[in-house]
């Protein structure tokens, strides 16, 4: 099946589940399932992650027929992730630092490239779950996810200064961790 | 002085000023940095195809929970939190607005009586 069939085929079943069909949100929630989770924990960290991910479909199904693909269904989706890791991480109160993954596949990579590759990898996550929950936030979603500067701020609820400040602080807060540990 | 500027180039959020791009053409120390920062962002760029697989029950689960759709805004959490800080401000604003204008009035009105 060739890449436009898969996207047509995403399509239709979109179209389907907007109408209501659960059949066809569940083909979509099988496909969104694992990077929402991940997304989800690297935002909250492990204790929340699956309430997250969960709310979060749940939440997409309730809004699925406000969706105008004006955005990919996987951007829409992750922004309602972000959102609700939000709304629940504030509301759990969770404000220590948690650990974050545990167990990420590094796939298709050669064995001697993967061990180096899994290993600056393991670093950058260690790293990374000793950022505050807010510098953690603005740094995945900008430099692991690739959002623009402004869709972090808007996603948050913070001003776009607050996200950048945040964002340079976890950035030299990684070089420092990162450079300590070698 | 040229170490202080790097120092406070490097501590600086946001995008570097012309100034401060034209000294780090020049500058080898600031290129030093600005390489360390490329390899972390080259890093974390990498993490992105990184997937976890979310635990067995979760898809169940969602189906489980599935109720009507009715197109609820999945942000309204979100735009109330915004909607309430800017009512804040605003409140705040119009309170210091209506102390100073009273203080000027009774100012005023001192100078008057």
């Amino acid at each position: 099946m060739t890449a436009g069939e898969v996207q047509h085929g995403e399509e239709d079943i979109l179209a389907r589940a907007r109408m209501g069909d659960r059949e066809a949100f569940g083909d979509l929630v099988g496909r969104y399932q694992d990077t929402v989770y991940t997304l989800a924990l690297r935002l909250v960290g492990p204790d929340l992650a699956a309430d997250v991910a969960q709310e979060a479909l749940l939440r997409a199904w309730r809004a699925l027929p406000r969706f105008r693909g004006e955005a990919s269904f996987g951007t829409w989706l992750h922004r309602i992730t972000v959102n609700t890791a939000w709304t629940l991480r504030k509301r759990a109160r969770r404000h220590a630092v948690e650990p974050l993954e545990t167990d990420v596949e590094d796939r298709g990579l050669l064995p001697e490239r993967a061990g180096e590759l899994a290993e600056t990898r393991a670093g950058l996550r260690r790293a990374l779950a000793a950022l505050t929950p807010g510098q953690r936030a603005v740094v995945a979603l900008r430099d692991v996810y690739g959002w623009s500067n402004a869709e972090p701020a808007r996603g948050l609820g913070i001003t776009e200064i607050t996200a950048k400040v945040r964002l340079h602080r976890a950035r030299l807060r990684l070089r420092t961790l990162l450079e300590g540990a070698r | 002085m040229r170490g202080l500027f790097c120092t406070l180039a490097s501590r600086l959020p946001g995008e570097w000023p012309a100034t401060a791009a034209a000294h780090r053409g020049n500058c080898l120390r600031c290129q030093a940095e600005a390489a360390r920062d490329r390899t972390v962002r080259r890093g974390l760029a990498a993490l992105a195809d990184d997937v976890v697989p979310a635990p067995g029950g979760l898809e169940a689960a969602v189906l489980r929970g599935l109720g009507k759709q009715d197109a609820a805004d999945p942000r309204r959490a979100l735009v109330a939190r915004i909607a309430a800080r800017h009512a804040a401000a605003a409140g705040l604003a119009a309170a210091t607005l209506v102390a100073v204008g009273a203080g000027l009035l009774r100012r005023h009105s001192r100078a008057l009586g």
